[in-house]
Order: C-alpha cells, then structure tokens, then sequence
C-alpha cells in the first residue's frame, strides 16, 4: 500500500502520514512515561504514608515502655533499691563465677548436664584449658570433651567417673597438668637452649620420654653427652628415670660431671637445668 | 645405579611443581649443595628431572634413598591422597613409653617376616607424626614403588591414617603390623574418609573449635564488633530473627574454622512415609536410598546454610554431629528417635 502510495504523485501525502505515525508514537510514548512517573510518585507517597505510619507506631511503643519503666521505679522506692542491692550482688558472683577458672577447675551448668574447663598452668604460666561436658541423665557419661587422644580420658573415667565426679576431675586434671608442664620443658628447652643441643630431640606425643645429644664444655673442648628422660609417672612434670651418658673415651672428670647432671634433671625442670649449665660455665670460664 | 632407580627418581621429580623442586631436594639432602648448583632450576621440568637422575648416578642413590623423596613430596601434598581412619584398640594398661626404635623393628619384622620384598621407609616429623611408606611387592616380584601405602601415626594415640590406594590384599597385613608394633591388639576401620589429612588429625585429636559453655569471656570476642556498613535506608526488620540464627549457629558449629571434608554419605535403610491414602508401596519394605552431599568444603557450606537463609535453624542433628561422631558415612535404620524428614526438608 506505502508503495503505491509513494509511487503516486501525492508523496506529500504519504509524508504527512509518516510524520503522523511518528507524532503517535511518540505520544503513546510519553503517555506510557508519564503513567510511569504518577505510578511512581504514587508508591514513593505510600512508602512515605507507611514509614510515618510505623515510626508513629514505634514512638507510641517506645513511650509506652518507657512509661511502664518509670511507673515501676516510682512505684516503691524502697523496692527499687533492694532492687538495686539484688543486682549489685547478682553482678558480684557473675565476676566470681568468671574468675573461677583461675583455680585450675571451673564448671558451668548447662542444659545437658554440667561443662567443666580445666585450665592447665605451670610455674606462673598458664598454659591451655581443656573442656568436659558431662551428661548427669539417666547416669554420668561424657557427652563432648577437648582433651588430647594421648591423654588416658576413659581409663580415668572407668575407674571414677560414676562413683566420685570429684576425683575424676582431680585426676584429669593432674594429668593435664602434667602433661601440659613436660611440654612446656620440651618446648622451652628447643626454644632457648638450641644452641647446646645437637640434632634433634626425640619426643613422644605425652612428652614423657625425651631423647637427645647435648653439648658440653670443659676447660674450653666440648664433649657430647646423650640423654634419656623417661617421665614413668603420667601425673609427674619432673623424670623418674634419667640416663646421661658420654662418649667411651671422654676423661673421668666428665662421668662426676655426668653423674651430678642426671641427679639434676631429676630435680629440677629441665629448661631450668640448663640455664644453670650456662650459668655455671660462665663462671667456671670467668674464674682465672 | 639401576635404571628402574632412575626412572623412580626422573617421574619423582616431574610431580614436583618446578618452583618447590629446589626446596625438596635440599630438603631430601642426597644431593650436595655444590650439586644442586650446578641445576638449572628456570628450564623445563623435563631437563630438570634429568640433570637430578644425572647427579644422583654420581651419588650411586639407591631405590631405599629414591622412596624418601616421595615422602617428601607427599608430606608437603597429601591432599592428592583419599586418607582413611583407622582406630586401634588395646586390653588393658599398656606401656605408656612409646620406644620409636622399638616401633619401627617390630613394624619392618612383621612385614618382612610375611613378604619378602617390600620396601620400608620411615620418616618423623616435628609434630610427632611418623609417615611410613611401603611399597608392596610379590614372593616373585620386586616392589612396585608407584603404588605405596602411605601410613601416618602419632605415637600414644590410638588413631592410623592409611592412604587408601592401597592394593587392597595387602591391608591387612598393614593393619597386623601396626597392632604389633604399637602394642595394641586390634584395629577397626573408622567410617571417617578425606582428601584433608590435617582436617581427619582435627577431628580426631579433637583439635577443632568446639564451643563449650564456660562462665568467663572467651578472648575472641571480636564477633561483636563491627556491624557491617549499612546503607542506613536499609532497616534490620527482622534482626531478632536473624541473631537468634546466628547464635544457635555459633553454639552448634563454634567459632573457628571448620575440618575440611568432602562429602558426606547417608545410606537410608527406613520407611518410605507416605500420605497412607496415596498406598505408594504395598509393601512395608524400608526403602532404600543413598543421599550424599558433596563439596570442596562441607562443614563450612553446612555452617552458611542457615545465616544464608536456606535452612531452619537448628540445622539437623545427622549434619551437625559430623565432626563430633569423627564419621562421614552414615546408615540410617528405622529408629524412634531419628528424624529421617527433618534431614530431607531445605
């Protein structure tokens, strides 16, 4: 039909008609825009309405709450301040409770039973907790716990748990104990004293058998000295067997010097031994 | 040096990422610092491996040396091995001394006592885990050193974690061996399974964030603090809602990261429940269904589902109870208090 048309002498017509369709469209156009815009403007009111509407309804309430606060205070000044003592003495064993952990064995009620944290310390250094979440229904259990596999958990249980909870805690807790100060020496000795240490220490996950070569200097020539630390008690932090031993050929004065190191380990921490090793050469180098 | 020796040690080399080549091999110290110089570490991996098999004929290393730098490598990767658990059990009071020297004797007598060629390698590590590897062979065959077991042991715990390529005839007498040599006196397959040695370690040893009700603040308090940017047109209508969530969540999962694993395997052995008009099955037969969630990090994307809105929460005990029963594989039975379709809805 465009193409009769346009061949047709009336191309002015066929002009005007295209020039009307474009006016057309483009006022369907903005019709549908300004739909849009009113559409818009109509939903951004309501948001507004409705925002007002609620902080109305958030300043009744806050008002209401703060009404019933001060009714309940105004109400008996000598109730609000026992109230007050009440609340003093709540925060006071609240504070007591948190501290308890520092003794070493702390316990908190829950909904299955009671959980006990056993924090581990040794010589004025704390080291980690370790938690037991008992079961009380329908007899004591273990229900979850954080202690190590290595550490004898159900020999200790079997033996005291169902019969003297205290015991078992007391038990547990030294052999934590125990445990956590034999690593601490371990740990300690291969972070300071790694310089008269040679090789590398042999150590087991309890920390309760020790095995290594240590250096030692006598009038300026150093010998090697090998040790074994057997720990036999599992509750103990200090060996119940100590083996120092040196080379066949090393002079005679170096078996009293060996004799006198393993009385000492057998005393005394072991990180603190060889502090007093080098201490004493110091002062044996320092002597004219 | 055998050409078998060298063909081990040119493929060892080739798995080796070529940045980490020079670390390893000065950590297997076969070779002399002098020789390692004389490496080219920049060509490729190829000619690498070559002047490395070149320099080790000089040293004349045997195939006992060559296994060590596969445990190495291993050792750096394990994640390229399935780990399975294994937990051993004993009578009653063992020793509690734990004799390494004594370990590995016994260990090496057993199996060679049983098969001639195998080859043995031990390795220990800081951590006190022990790598063990063993290459099997056959009363007529020499060892095939591309498929070694891999076992890690910690001493005093009564958990092994064997690499499961395993030829699986050899098990058990891996499993014999071990019992033996650490003095206990049986072991059993744990339903614990991944690809995360350190994580199977987490969830035995009990190393991962349990969350225990203790009276005294905990030091990681910074969960508190920063509330995040918020486009102040955004209002929290819901926010005891979502707190609530977030703190059950927290109560269920803990506040560290999470072991990783991935999967989990549930094989349903229970009743199909079905609206008793409808008479789905004529028979009462449990029906039998295998449901497993898979992903690169499960018990994290388990801990995300409820913040993220796609779960209720609390989340299903059968997920949650993962870590703390130490298992992935599951058989659910018909039981009165199990909840087959609280762990089937979203």
């Amino acid at each position: 039909m465009e193409e009769g048309k346009r061949n047709s002498a009336h191309g002015v017509f066929a002009h005007l008609e295209r020039l009307e369709a474009e006016a057309r469209e483009i006022a369907v156009k903005e019709e549908k825009m300004k739909q849009e815009e009113e559409k818009q403007a109509r939903l951004k009111a309501r948001v507004r309405e409705l925002s007002l509407q609620r902080d109305m309804l958030l300043a009744k309430v806050r008002l209401q709450k703060k009404r019933l606060r001060e009714k309940r205070a105004m109400s008996d000044p000598a109730k609000s301040s026992a109230r007050a003592v009440l609340e003093w003495k709540i925060k006071n064993i609240k504070g007591m409770l948190q501290i308890s952990y520092l003794t070493g064995i702390s316990g908190k009620q829950t909904k299955q039973g009671v959980c006990f944290c056993i924090s581990t310390a040794y010589e004025s250094t704390y080291l980690d907790s370790y938690y037991v979440h008992l079961l009380v229904k329908p007899e004591v259990q273990i229900y979850q716990h954080s202690v190590p596999t290595f550490i004898p958990l159900e020999e200790i249980a079997k033996k005291y748990l169902q019969t003297d909870i205290g015991r078992f805690l007391s038990v547990l807790s030294d052999h934590l104990n125990a445990y956590a100060g034999r690593k601490y020496q371990a740990d300690q000795l291969q972070e300071h004293f790694s310089d008269q240490i040679e090789g590398t220490v042999q150590r087991n996950s309890l920390c309760n058998l020790l095995v290594f070569n240590y250096k030692v200097s006598s009038k300026s020539k150093t010998f090697p000295f090998n040790v074994r630390l057997l720990y036999g008690d599992l509750c103990c932090s200090l060996p119940t067997e100590v083996n120092v031993s040196c080379t066949p050929d090393a002079p005679a004065s170096l078996a009293e010097m060996a004799a006198a190191h393993s009385d000492l380990f057998r005393r005394v921490a072991l990180h603190k031994a060889f502090r007093s090793f080098s201490s004493a050469e110091e002062s044996v180098d320092g002597a004219p | 040096m055998d050409e078998t020796v060298a063909e081990y040690i040119r493929r060892t080399v080739l798995k080796i990422p070529r940045d980490e080549i020079k670390t390893m091999l000065e950590k297997w110290g076969l070779l002399s610092e002098t020789q390692l110089q004389t490496i080219n570490f920049r060509q490729i991996k190829e000619s690498i491996s070559q002047d490395v098999v070149q320099l080790c004929e000089e040293n004349s290393v045997d195939i006992k040396q060559a296994a060590v730098l596969d445990i190495i490598y291993n050792h750096v990767y394990p994640n390229k091995r399935v780990w399975c658990v294994y937990q051993m059990k004993k009578t009653g009071e063992e020793a509690e001394f734990f004799d390494l020297t004594d370990f590995k004797k016994k260990f090496k007598g057993r199996l060679r006592s049983a098969l001639k060629n195998v080859t043995i390698n031990f390795r220990e590590y800081e951590d006190n885990a022990i790598w063990i590897r063993i290459a099997w062979g056959t009363p007529y065959t020499k060892p095939n050193q591309y498929k070694p077991s891999y076992v890690v042991y910690h001493s005093q715990t009564p958990y092994v974690f064997i690499s499961a390529s395993v030829l699986k005839s050899n098990l058990p007498l891996l499993c014999q061996a071990l019992v033996l040599a650490s003095n206990y006196h049986d072991i059993r397959e744990m339903e614990l399974r991944s690809h995360s040695l350190n994580s199977l370690k987490d969830i035995v040893f009990k190393r991962y964030s349990q969350n225990f009700q203790t009276h005294y603040p905990r030091p990681l308090q910074e969960r508190n603090v920063a509330p995040k940017s918020a486009d102040l047109r955004i209002i929290q209508e819901n926010r005891n809602e979502k707190e609530r969530i977030e703190r059950v969540n927290r109560e269920v999962f803990g506040d560290g990261p999470q072991p990783k694993l991935e999967f989990a395997q549930y094989k349903l052995e229970t009743m199909f429940k079905s609206d008793p008009q409808m008479d789905v099955l004529d028979k009462k037969e449990p029906f039998r269904c295998l449901v497993k969630f898979s992903s690169p990090h499960l018990l994290e994307s388990l801990k995300s589902l409820a913040p993220a809105g796609m779960a209720d929460a609390p989340i299903s005990p059968l997920l949650t109870c993962i870590p703390q029963k130490a298992r992935n594989y599951f058989k659910i039975r018909e039981k009165k208090h199990f909840f087959p379709e609280s762990f089937v809805s979203p």
